[in-house]
Parts: structure tokens; C-alpha cells; sequence
């Protein structure tokens, strides 16, 4: 196995350096030097999240300036007022509304989130900081036009079916200044989210990390001539659907509202380091689960060893016929053609439309010999085993599922609920609910160890 | 919840109540104290877990012919003997004895309350008519196993009577029932996508975790007539609804649809018509409903005489989350209702 270089520093301090995929990460190939991507990520544990007058990491305890970051995060005209809340595992406590949740991540020498927070500039190379067993939580407080309720348990049998009932939460209330439109506000809330999440990793600069993770890909095409056996499987990763129009600040790739998006090659690293952020319609899937992707993990963790990880195509759920026709031919060449991929792993955001979006990508790629298999939510509404798929085409036929997030679930009475202010009395006590309602749960994009098993 | 040992009722036929062959199959449901003939493998394997407090018998001919009447006859003599579980064969590829099993498993479960099993060979015509309401465990095609199959049966029956969780189908041995439910994995479903592909890629043998649907395809009937004689209706599940939504059909997951009248009507006005779907972007047919359901054309194809008639009513419905039995009743009441106005053909518009 070969190893990418590592930061001779790091390497003397005897710093354990995880090195993602077995394969040589530069090289030359013929009379052609090139550079591979190389993210370093910096991992520093956290296992206590308090209040404090300066926000400092202090071994694996990160205190919070409360105060400063709440006037950082108030300095927003769409916003009237923050509220910040710590919130512990193992603490009866509810955290309602929950709208998305973020994992702290700062660049040391790059824009963090580029293009929404930062400048329009490449993310995926470079060194960045992320905390580890901390996350930020915003929630929805708005109570005119509420969305779907989403909900994380700290304690209870349903925290261990959630990341986020095992980490500790900065959670972020953030009221809407008069006249803020819906999408105004919600923009709002995410660059407070993203402000916090930067916040807390830079307390880890002058921090020892306690792991360092290396993304390294060379361009798709360099492959050592030792490991040109290996099968080429592609990612291909369905960002926004279009059910539901973007808002002009919604931004999802580098800022952009993907709104005629076409399918997009990317490289992995750069959906790890923030160039893709969940839109405000996130059903089921998280931007922390797309800044810790699990599948683009999980195609790193076979690299050079059972598989070559060719890449990522990013892509939007059309609207209609001929949209969604074009998209997935055209992503079926991408990773066909351009990639040479032989398999191909697809994921889908949203439900039912974007669920059959996918199928006809994978289709197009079946149709092209590239294998594939899908994640899939249990799409049916009433438990039967009949409705769990919303196609049928040749080929597709490598299914893994990631749950029904219809399937009933009681939310047992907890002791205070953080988020959701309006519903908080009621939310406090013994709620009916479905797995969809518990924020981490159900992931589509693979992150969820729920399965719904067929009976 | 049953806690001790357990009372114990078994059913069997004729043949496996040791009452003769074919020639028994016509008699009637009667019952025997005690484990009688295939019983006392289920006494054997229940050892001191449970007793077999009776036997009830019937012949095949008799369950077949007599259908629900039977099974009201045997469900009083099981509920006679007051069991704690019922157990039902295992019928084999039996077809007239694994039906009556399933059929009196059912009745057991849904009538008595009480947990019931049988045992069945995959073929056999009992497994798609009860899979789905009763345990059915898989056997063999004949009797030669017969002890070891029994243990699974019982394995499952004490477990059910015990309350306790019941496994997967693979785990358990029993008939998937085709239901869902959510359960924790040891690995996350990217992990678990990754390995498959890579058993795919390599034509290793792979277990999808989702079955293929099991609807069959329909083909689209030929139009018996030319178009310029026939009466067009259109029908709709994009959600338009008349203002005020009057039959209130569901955002999502609908189990209702409307008709409405387009008499008199050259088009639709989009300031008496609303959209409740949740699937997709509807401000677009909100703009103009003519964009989901195309009455403008119609009316001018039936003015032009390329179409005969526009049917006068147009049937709308939300197609998003709707259960699949909701979806077929739906259809199939929209298209008995055009096939009875004389409609010759239609056109769905989906989204």
C-alpha cells in the first residue's frame, strides 16, 4: 500500500494519520507530473461542550462564548433575535424543529463553505480543521408557514437511532425580522448554522489533532498500471430535487441554486469540504451527513483495495419529462464515457419523483453496462411490501434501503425541549411521530443503519 | 400473555388425523382429546413447554366444499378447548389442506385472538392466500422430515405465544408476509451499497434489500373506433381541484378523488381552480390548469371534429405517497364510472 505524504510535523509529533484507500495519491504517468486533490481533515474530539467566556478548546472540553457568537450570528437584517442552546447526550432533553444540522469545519487555507459563507473558490485541497462529537443544530422558529417537524432525542430509545443524539449540540434559535419572506429567513438560519460551525472548529487551531484523515484521488484516468484491474465505480449524487423551486440564496453547489443545473462532474473531496450544502427542503438527509458523506467514505475506504473510486456526478431530480430524460442520459455518459466507470452507486434527495429520477439514471447506466446499485427509502405509505418501490426497470435490480420513514414511533416525554418554542409544551410530552420526524434517522444518502426489513 | 405450560390445539386432516384416505375426505370437523396422529409430533417437540389438550379433524372435501361454513365449525371446536396456540399441520404441497390451515389460522388470529401457525411446502395455494395474515412456515413438499419441521413450526408458535419479537423471515423460516418494518443494521446502507455493487461487478450472488414491485404491467387497450366518433374524457392524479378543494382531497397519500363538471365550459379558469399536491411544483398549474389538463385543446379538437366528444367530466386525483390499493380502487372505480357514461378512451395526464 502506498502512502500519500504526510505533514512531516504532524509525522514527528507521532500524530496517527489515517490515509483513505490504498492507492498512490500523485505520480507520473508518461512525461505528464500531476497533483492529486489532497484533503487533509483534522480531526479534534470533543466530549464536552460548556459555556465559557472565550471560545477555547481546552483538551477535549470546547467552551463556548455564548455571547459573542450570538452578536456574530445577530448581525443579519433578516434576523430579529438568536438564542443559543447546549444540549448534552444522555440529557432528557428534545430538540424541536430541527431545520438542518452542521458539522463544525474550518478551512486553514481556503473559503469556508465557499459561495455561501466565504468567496466563490475551490474547496476539497488543503488542510481543515472539523471537531468531532460536536454538532451544530439549527431549528425552524418560525410559526406561520412551519415545515415538516423534525426532531432530535438526547435520551430515550430514540437517540441511538440518530448521530445526533450522541453528540453534543450547539443548538441555534434564530426568529425572522418583520417582512422576512419564508426563504429569506431560512437562508438566515443556514449561514448562522455555517457562521457557528466555523466558529467552532478554528477554537482547534493551535490544537494537537487526535487524527488526521487524508482524502487523496488523482484525476480520474491515472491509474497505476498494478491497480488497473480494479473495477471503476462512480458516485453518482443527486444534490436538490426540483419539486420544490430553489430560493434565490439557496445555495447548494458553491452557492449555486442549481436551478438548470445539468449533471456536474465533481471530485469527492470538494463535497466533504463544503462546495454542497443541503437545500431548505431537506427531507431526510442532512448537510452534516454531506460534509461526512457516507458514501463517498465508504468508495474512498475500497480505493486501490477492491475498487477505483472514478468519481462523482452531481445531479437535481428534474421536474419534468424531458428534463428528467435528458439528466439521466446525460449522466449515464458521464460516468460511462467520461469516467469509464463500470459500476455505479446513486443516491436520491426528497421522495417519490427524485426516487423514480434516479431509477431512470440508473437505467440509462444499466443500459450502458455500467452496474449499479441504489439507496432507496421505503416508499411505501402503509407498510406494505408492495409499495416499497415506485419502479421497475432492467437491470436495476441492487436495491439497499434506508428505511421507512412512514413507519410509526413514539417520542417518549423528555424534561425540556430546546427549538420549536411554539410547540414545546406539547412536544415535551409523549408524542406520536414517524421515523421521518426524527432528524438523522432516515439518511438518504446512506449515513442511517435503519433498514426496513420485509416481513 | 401465556406464561407457564402451554395449552395446546392442533389441527389436522383426515388422513394426518389418522381417520383413512381419500375415501374419509367428505367427514365433518369433530375433535379428539389429546395429540392425535400428526399431533403427537407437535407433543413430542413441545415436550414440557406445552400440551396438546385436542386434535381437531377435518377431511379435505369437507374444508373445500363447505369453505367459511367449516371453518365457523372448526373455530368452535378450537375455541372449545380454550388454547393458548393453535397449530395447523404443516400441510406440505397438500392444496385442499393447506388452504383450510391458512383459512383456520386466520379465523384464530382475528376471531379468538389467540396466535396460531402452520406449515406449508412454497407451491402450495395456502401460502398466497393467508402469507400475508398467518406465519407460514416453509417445509417440504411431503411428510418425510416431518419431526424437524415441526420444531420450527413450534419454535414460532412459542415465541408468538410468548409475545416475544419474531424475527426475519430467513431467520424464523416462515413466509414473508409482505410487510415492512424498520429494524437497526450492523453496517450503514452505504456500506452495505458499496459491497453490493461489488458483488455485482464481480457476478457474485447479491440479496437486493428491496422486491421488485409486484404489479404487473397493463397494457393499453386498442381504440375500437376512429377517433372522430369517440367520446374522450380526461382524468388526472396532478391535483387540480376546484377552488376550496370541496371533496378535500389529501396533499398526500390520497384516498379520494373528485369529478367535475367542465359543461359549458371552453376552458378552465385558473382563478376557480386550486392544487393541494404535495409531489411537485404546482405554481405552475396553478398559473394555468390547462398545463395538467389540456380542456382548451379538447374543445377545440371537438369543435374541429377530430375528436368525437369530450367526455363532460374530468376526474382528478393526488398521485403522490397513495398506497397502492388506494391507487387500484381509485382506478378502478374512476374507469367503471366512464365505461358506464359510454367513454371511449382517455387521457391521463400525471406529473
Amino acid at each position: 500500500m502506498a502512502v500519500a505524504p504526510r505533514s512531516p510535523r504532524l509525522a514527528r509529533r507521532g500524530v496517527l494519520t489515517v490515509e483513505s484507500g490504498g492507492a498512490s495519491s500523485s505520480g507520473r504517468v508518461g512525461r505528464l507530473y500531476y497533483r492529486a486533490m489532497r484533503l487533509e481533515l483534522r480531526w479534534s474530539e470533543v466530549d464536552e461542550l460548556v459555556a465559557g467566556s472565550s471560545t477555547r478548546l481546552a483538551g477535549r472540553r470546547l467552551e463556548v462564548d455564548l455571547d459573542a457568537l450570538s452578536r456574530l450570528l445577530a448581525r443579519d437584517a433578516r434576523l430579529r433575535g438568536i438564542r443559543l442552546d447546549l444540549v448534552h447526550p444522555g440529557e432528557r432533553c428534545r430538540i424541536g424543529r430541527v431545520f438542518d444540522v452542521v458539522a463544525p469545519r474550518a478551512r486553514l487555507d481556503g473559503e469556508d463553505f465557499p459561495g455561501v459563507l466565504g468567496g466563490v473558490a475551490r474547496a476539497g485541497h488543503g488542510t481543515t480543521l472539523a471537531l468531532a462529537g460536536v454538532a451544530v443544530v439549527a431549528t425552524d422558529q418560525q410559526t406561520d408557514s412551519v415545515g415538516t417537524l423534525a426532531v432530535i432525542d438526547m435520551a430515550g430509545p430514540n437517540a441511538a437511532l440518530s448521530a445526533f443524539g450522541a453528540t453534543e449540540n450547539l443548538v441555534i434559535s434564530a426568529w425572522p425580522a418583520p417582512g422576512a419572506e419564508r426563504s429569506d429567513y431560512l437562508a438566515a438560519v443556514r449561514l448562522a448554522a455555517l457562521k457557528a460551525a466555523v466558529h467552532l472548529a478554528r477554537a482547534a487551531r493551535e490544537a494537537e489533532p487526535d487524527r488526521v484523515e487524508v482524502f487523496a484521488l488523482p484525476p480520474s484516468p491515472r491509474v497505476p498500471a498494478e491497480l488497473a484491474h480494479l473495477p471503476r465505480v462512480a458516485y453518482v449524487f443527486q444534490i436538490h430535487s426540483h419539486q420544490r423551486p430553489t430560493g434565490l440564496d439557496e445555495g447548494i453547489l458553491y452557492g449555486d441554486p442549481v436551478r438548470r443545473m445539468l449533471p456536474t462532474l465533481v471530485h469527492p473531496n470538494e463535497v466533504l469540504d463544503g462546495a454542497v450544502l443541503r437545500g431548505f427542503m431537506g427531507r431526510s438527509v442532512t448537510t452534516w451527513a454531506t460534509q461526512n458523506h457516507p458514501v463517498i467514505r465508504a468508495l474512498y475506504a475500497q480505493h486501490g483495495r477492491t475498487l477505483w473510486f472514478a468519481g462523482v456526478v452531481v445531479t437535481v431530480a428534474q421536474a419534468t419529462e424531458p428534463e428528467r430524460v435528458r439528466s439521466a442520459f446525460l449522466t449515464a455518459g458521464i460516468v460511462a464515457h467520461t469516467l469509464g466507470a463500470d459500476g455505479a452507486v446513486l443516491t436520491k434527495i426528497g421522495g417519490g419523483a427524485p426516487h423514480v429520477d434516479m431509477a431512470q439514471a440508473a437505467a440509462q447506466c444499466e443500459a450502458l453496462g455500467v452496474k449499479t446499485t441504489l439507496l432507496v427509502e421505503d416508499m411505501s405509505t402503509d407498510g406494505s411490501a408492495e409499495g416499497m418501490l415506485l419502479f421497475d426497470f432492467p437491470g436495476v435490480d441492487a436495491l439497499v434501503n434506508v428505511g421507512s420513514s412512514h413507519e410509526p414511533l413514539t417520542l417518549p416525554p423528555m424534561d425540556r425541549v430546546v427549538g420549536a418554542d411554539d410547540l414545546a409544551p406539547g412536544l415535551q410530552g409523549e408524542t406520536r411521530a414517524t421515523y421521518g420526524t426524527l432528524c438523522g434517522a432516515i439518511e438518504q444518502i446512506g449515513a442511517t443503519r435503519v433498514m426496513a426489513e420485509v416481513r | 400473555m401465556a406464561s407457564g405450560p402451554l395449552r395446546v390445539v392442533c389441527f389436522v386432516n383426515q388422513f394426518f388425523g389418522q381417520l383413512g384416505g381419500e375415501e374419509k375426505a367428505g367427514v365433518g370437523p369433530q375433535v379428539t382429546d389429546g395429540a392425535v396422529g400428526a399431533a403427537r409430533a407437535v407433543q413430542q417437540v413441545l415436550g414440557e413447554a406445552g400440551t396438546v389438550v385436542a386434535t381437531v379433524i377435518c377431511g379435505d372435501n369437507y374444508t373445500a366444499e363447505q369453505g367459511e361454513r367449516a371453518v365457523a365449525e372448526l373455530l368452535a371446536l378450537v375455541a372449545a378447548a380454550r388454547p393458548d396456540l393453535v397449530i395447523a399441520g404443516p400441510a406440505f404441497l397438500a392444496g385442499r389442506y393447506g388452504v383450510a390451515c391458512g383459512a383456520l389460522c386466520a379465523a384464530v388470529q382475528a376471531k379468538l385472538k389467540i396466535p396460531a401457525v402452520t406449515g406449508m411446502q412454497a407451491e402450495n395455494p395456502g401460502v398466497d392466500l393467508y402469507r400475508r395474515q398467518v406465519y407460514i412456515v416453509q417445509t417440504g413438499a411431503e411428510a418425510t422430515r416431518m419431526l424437524a419441521e415441526v420444531k420450527r413450526l413450534i419454535a414460532l408458535g412459542l415465541k408468538l405465544a410468548r409475545g416475544e419479537a419474531i424475527g426475519a423471515p430467513a431467520v424464523e423460516g416462515y413466509f414473508a408476509r409482505g410487510v415492512t418494518r424498520n429494524v437497526v443494521t450492523g453496517a450503514t446502507a452505504a456500506d452495505r451499497a458499496t459491497a453490493m455493487l461489488l458483488d455485482k461487478l464481480a457476478g457474485r450472488p447479491f440479496a437486493s434489500e428491496v422486491p421488485r414491485p409486484a404489479f404487473p404491467s397493463v397494457p393499453a387497450p386498442r381504440l375500437v373506433k376512429t377517433l372522430e366518433g369517440a367520446t374522450i374524457a380526461l382524468v388526472t392524479d396532478g391535483g387540480l381541484v376546484p377552488r376550496g378543494n370541496p371533496d378535500g382531497i389529501e396533499a398526500l397519500n390520497a384516498t379520494r378523488y373528485g369529478a367535475y363538471s367542465i359543461e359549458g365550459k371552453a376552458g378552465l379558469e385558473a382563478a376557480q381552480y386550486d392544487n393541494p399536491h404535495r409531489g411537485y411544483d404546482t405554481s405552475w398549474v396553478k398559473q394555468d390548469p390547462h398545463r395538467l389538463v389540456p380542456v382548451d385543446v379538447a374543445r377545440d379538437l371537438e369543435q374541429s371534429g377530430a375528436i368525437g366528444k369530450l367526455h363532460e367530466t374530468v376526474y382528478s386525483t393526488v398521485g403522490v405517497a397513495t398506497t397502492l390499493a388506494h391507487s387500484a380502487r381509485m382506478g378502478q372505480e374512476i374507469a367503471e364510472k366512464l365505461r358506464a357514461a359510454g367513454v371511449d378512451a382517455v387521457i391521463l395526464t400525471s406529473t
